[in-house]
């Protein structure tokens, strides 16, 4: 697959695949990070807010499912 | 060494406090604020209140937010004082909640913004003291918000006399000016403590580059805009025209009035001459040459002031602005509260209480 510093065809999309799930995750993680702590902050004050937190920290979750299709796109 | 200084309220140096940054939480500090000011009295119980007795209110403020407070309390005192002693505590336990849940910048910026409190429990002291309050008396209008714990305060409350209070700040940033106190100029002093809180304010600030110190300057200066105004129409209607008067009760750094303009109008060219700022709206219903009350026009000022920091609150809702904003209204919750159960106590109509209310 690998031949010196170049990749083929198969190395390419392999590594596509990789940007696109490393680059969604970190975009996922950054946008609960901040979502999780206001959840926590809330729920501190008002226990009731948790499955409202919950819902709305998971939202971002959909950008690296996105980037997870995208992968699976690549390979097929 | 940091728990000796919260207790005497000895101030770090400037230096090491503009450096201090760090990180902040505000995610987490805006959203607990947020779900803090859900659970402020809304507005349609200050009608109920009203029509009610002080006991009925005490009640009423035990089956609330101020529960803990109450019963806490309930052993050493009793009626309108059970209750001016809760609001106390309660304000003073938020507003160390407040310094807890935040930190680096958004810390550094509650904690001077509260300083105004150390202000308020020195002025106390020196009026109780000047006037031979009982310490009970005194304890009971303190408010142990700021840097100065209530033990500290008590301690200096039992004090025999002012100087004795005075020598006992020695260590901090006020004593170069309480030095001055000598026992007749209470009113200079207590003017010249807002200005340092205000000066001390900006000073903490420096100048401000970030957006969240930008909003919070903001908001202060509204706010000196507002007392300014105040003062203002209260000095224009004790027909006092002196600049030189006027000027020692104006604190600098307003947003958009200029005191020094507007200080020798007539009251005519100084209504006039309002009509031209964004505070006119709030109060043209009001301002008039038959006015007789300025009551109803500090409250729609007030009423201005608490409404124009929601409104910045929502257009930014991740800085600085949502906390200041629970403080103010918080403020105003203690106030209004304390407008009531005293007013009932000295029998006054409820019509003239609630002129003096600030509903939101």
């Amino acid at each position: 697959m690998v031949e010196g510093l170049f990749l083929d065809a198969a190395g390419m999309k392999a590594l596509g695949a990789a940007i696109a799930i490393s680059v969604t995750g970190y975009a996922s993680a950054i946008a609960e990070k901040d979502i999780g702590t206001a959840t926590i902050g809330a729920m501190a004050e008002n226990e009731g807010l948790f499955g409202k937190g919950l819902i709305l920290t998971v939202i971002p979750e959909t950008i690296v499912i996105f980037g997870l299709v995208v992968a699976l796109l690549i390979n097929q | 060494m940091r728990l000796l200084e919260n207790l005497w309220g000895r101030k770090p140096s400037r230096k090491s406090d503009k450096k201090k940054k760090g990180s902040s939480n505000y995610p987490y500090a805006v959203t607990r604020v947020r779900a803090m000011k859900s659970k402020l009295l809304p507005k349609e119980t200050y009608p109920r209140l009203l029509n009610m007795g002080i006991d009925e209110i005490t009640r009423f403020i035990q089956e609330s937010e101020y529960k803990n407070d109450v019963d806490e309390l309930a052993m050493k005192y009793s009626g309108g004082d059970l209750a001016e002693h809760a609001l106390n505590r309660n304000l003073a336990l938020t507003c160390d909640k407040l310094v807890r849940i935040t930190t680096g910048e958004l810390n550094y910026l509650v904690v001077a913004y509260l300083k105004r409190h150390d202000i308020w429990n020195i002025k106390t002291l020196l009026r109780g003291k000047i006037y031979n309050a009982p310490v009970e008396e005194i304890l009971e209008s303190l408010i142990a918000a700021g840097e100065f714990t209530y033990t500290s305060m008590s301690e200096l409350a039992a004090k025999a006399t002012y100087k004795e209070i005075v020598e006992a700040l020695k260590d901090t940033e006020y004593y170069p000016l309480l030095q001055k106190f000598d026992g007749t100029n209470l009113a200079y002093i207590e003017n010249e403590l807002d200005k340092m809180y205000y000066t001390g304010l900006f000073e903490a600030i420096g100048k401000p580059k970030s957006k969240d110190r930008k909003l919070f300057v903001k908001v202060v200066k509204l706010e000196i805009d507002v007392k300014n105004l105040i003062n203002l129409f209260r000095l224009k209607k004790a027909g006092i025209t002196q600049l030189d008067e006027i000027m020692l009760l104006m604190i600098e750094g307003g947003l958009e009035l200029n005191p020094e303009k507007l200080a020798p109008l007539s009251y005519d060219d100084f209504v006039n001459e309002l009509q031209r700022t964004q505070y006119w709206n709030a109060i043209s219903g009001v301002v008039g040459p038959d006015m007789t009350s300025l009551t109803t026009l500090e409250s729609k000022l007030t009423r201005y002031y608490l409404e124009s920091t929601t409104i910045l609150s929502h257009v930014s809702p991740i800085t600085v602005v949502p906390i200041l904003d629970y403080i103010i209204h918080k403020n105003n919750e203690a106030t209004n509260l304390r407008i009531i159960f005293r007013g009932k106590e000295t029998g006054l109509s409820d019509e003239l209480i609630k002129d003096q209310l600030v509903i939101i």
